[in-house]
């Protein structure tokens, strides 16, 4: 109940940060946020630093250059679309990591199940594919070219197809063993 | 390729959302409904699989890589259908729980990147008669038609949503700037997308046709 009431929480902050227009009002928000982090309220400005300002920087160079580098007409632009940005990561990185997904998705068996399944499979393939990346490179006594980079990525792929095909047999077998189809006869 | 959050006006992502529930309303109740068991794991491998083909970097003209979207090999591999809910799961667990992507952004990145690049990848299967061409076609044309489908919906946002004094009040740059700035990279990245679709399918051993 706590999870879902958090995630409701969640998904109504970003549609207010995003129906909000006064950077004020963004800017206050966003000190909010960060703040209610408490003691780590600098570890989580320098993560969502880190994760958003990227996307920001790029944008914002952009538009000064469409607007002939002129700060003074880009700026109420740049300052609403940046303050939006890392109000929405900040919310993120503050609140989701609270939540349990699939709790909070308890309402559906089946999502809450797919979901459970998916993501410990992703995790999973995620540490399995930097195993391979750092294989690669620790083969390779010099920069890793073109072609032996097409080959490792098709060869990497073509591995995690045939693992996923291999995990569904063997995931349905387990459950088959356990009686997770049972209701389903 | 996809698009993070605070981009999007809500006149663009509410009404996504409508289209993309309505089709995941019905991929769950089609996937409850189905009498396979390993409907379920194979979902949930195959959403895995998509996350880890995203991983796949290929290296690009002037020293720089670019990630894959593998949804060629995802169409060619598990079908259209399966492709999207496995896309849009993989977008859902980036965008909840490893802080990437975003929720606003979640179903333009569901329909554009999973459905449409999906389908088309799928329409080049069918259609081409040749397996190495459709597989390479499949591959380009699944990395190309969500690039100019995101171009599309970024460079109308300006158009969508303007302050009182003219400014964006979202995403600043029209179809000008988004459709060469998005696409032209996506169609290089389309050919290495396609080499691996084609390449991981001779490694896969598969003979038959997708």
């Amino acid at each position: 109940m706590r999870d879902r009431a958090l995630l409701l929480l969640y998904l109504a902050a970003v549609v207010a940060a995003s129906v909000v227009h006064d950077p004020r009002w963004l800017g206050l928000a966003l000190f909010v946020v960060t703040a209610s982090a408490g003691r780590r309220a600098g570890t989580l400005a320098r993560r969502v630093l880190v994760a958003a300002l990227p996307f920001v920087a790029a944008v914002a160079l952009g538009w000064l250059l469409v607007e002939g580098g002129n700060w003074r007409s880009a700026l109420p632009a740049l300052e609403r679309l940046g303050l939006r940005v890392l109000l929405m990561t900040a919310l993120a990185f503050r609140v989701l990591p609270a939540i349990s997904l699939p709790r909070a998705l308890s309402a559906s068996p089946t999502l809450r199940f797919v979901l459970v399944l998916a993501t410990s499979q992703v995790l999973a393939f995620r540490r399995l594919f930097t195993d391979f990346r750092l294989a690669l490179t620790a083969r390779s006594p010099r920069r890793v070219g073109p072609r032996v980079a097409l080959r490792h990525g098709a060869s990497t792929a073509a591995w995690f197809l045939r693992r996923a095909e291999h995990d569904a047999t063997t995931m349905t077998e387990a459950l088959d063993a356990r009686g997770f189809f049972l209701d389903r006869d | 390729m996809h698009i993070p959050d605070g981009f999007i006006a809500p006149q663009v992502y509410a009404p996504a959302y409508g289209v993309a529930g309505v089709l995941w309303a019905a991929g769950l109740r089609r996937l409850r409904r189905t009498l396979e068991p390993a409907a379920v794991p194979k979902l949930a491998v195959a959403t895995a699989a998509a996350y880890a083909l995203m991983l796949v970097t290929i290296p690009l003209p002037g020293g720089t890589t670019a990630h894959i979207t593998g949804v060629g090999m995802m169409a060619a591999l598990f079908g259209a259908w399966q492709a999207f809910l496995s896309l849009s799961l993989v977008f859902l667990i980036q965008a909840l729980m490893l802080g990437d992507g975003g929720v606003t952004a979640l179903p333009v990145n569901a329909l554009a990147v999973g459905l449409c690049g999906a389908l088309a990848a799928r329409g080049a299967l069918l259609l081409i008669p040749w397996r190495t061409a459709a597989l390479f076609t499949a591959g380009w044309i699944g990395t190309v038609v969500p690039a100019v489908l995101i171009a599309l919906v970024l460079g109308w946002q300006p158009r969508l949503a303007l302050a009182a004094d003219g400014q964006p009040l979202f995403f600043p740059f029209g179809w000008s700037v988004t459709l060469p700035a998005i696409v032209l990279p996506h169609m290089l990245v389309g050919v290495a997308d396609g080499l691996v679709t084609v390449m991981a399918w001779r490694a896969l051993g598969r003979r038959s046709e997708p």
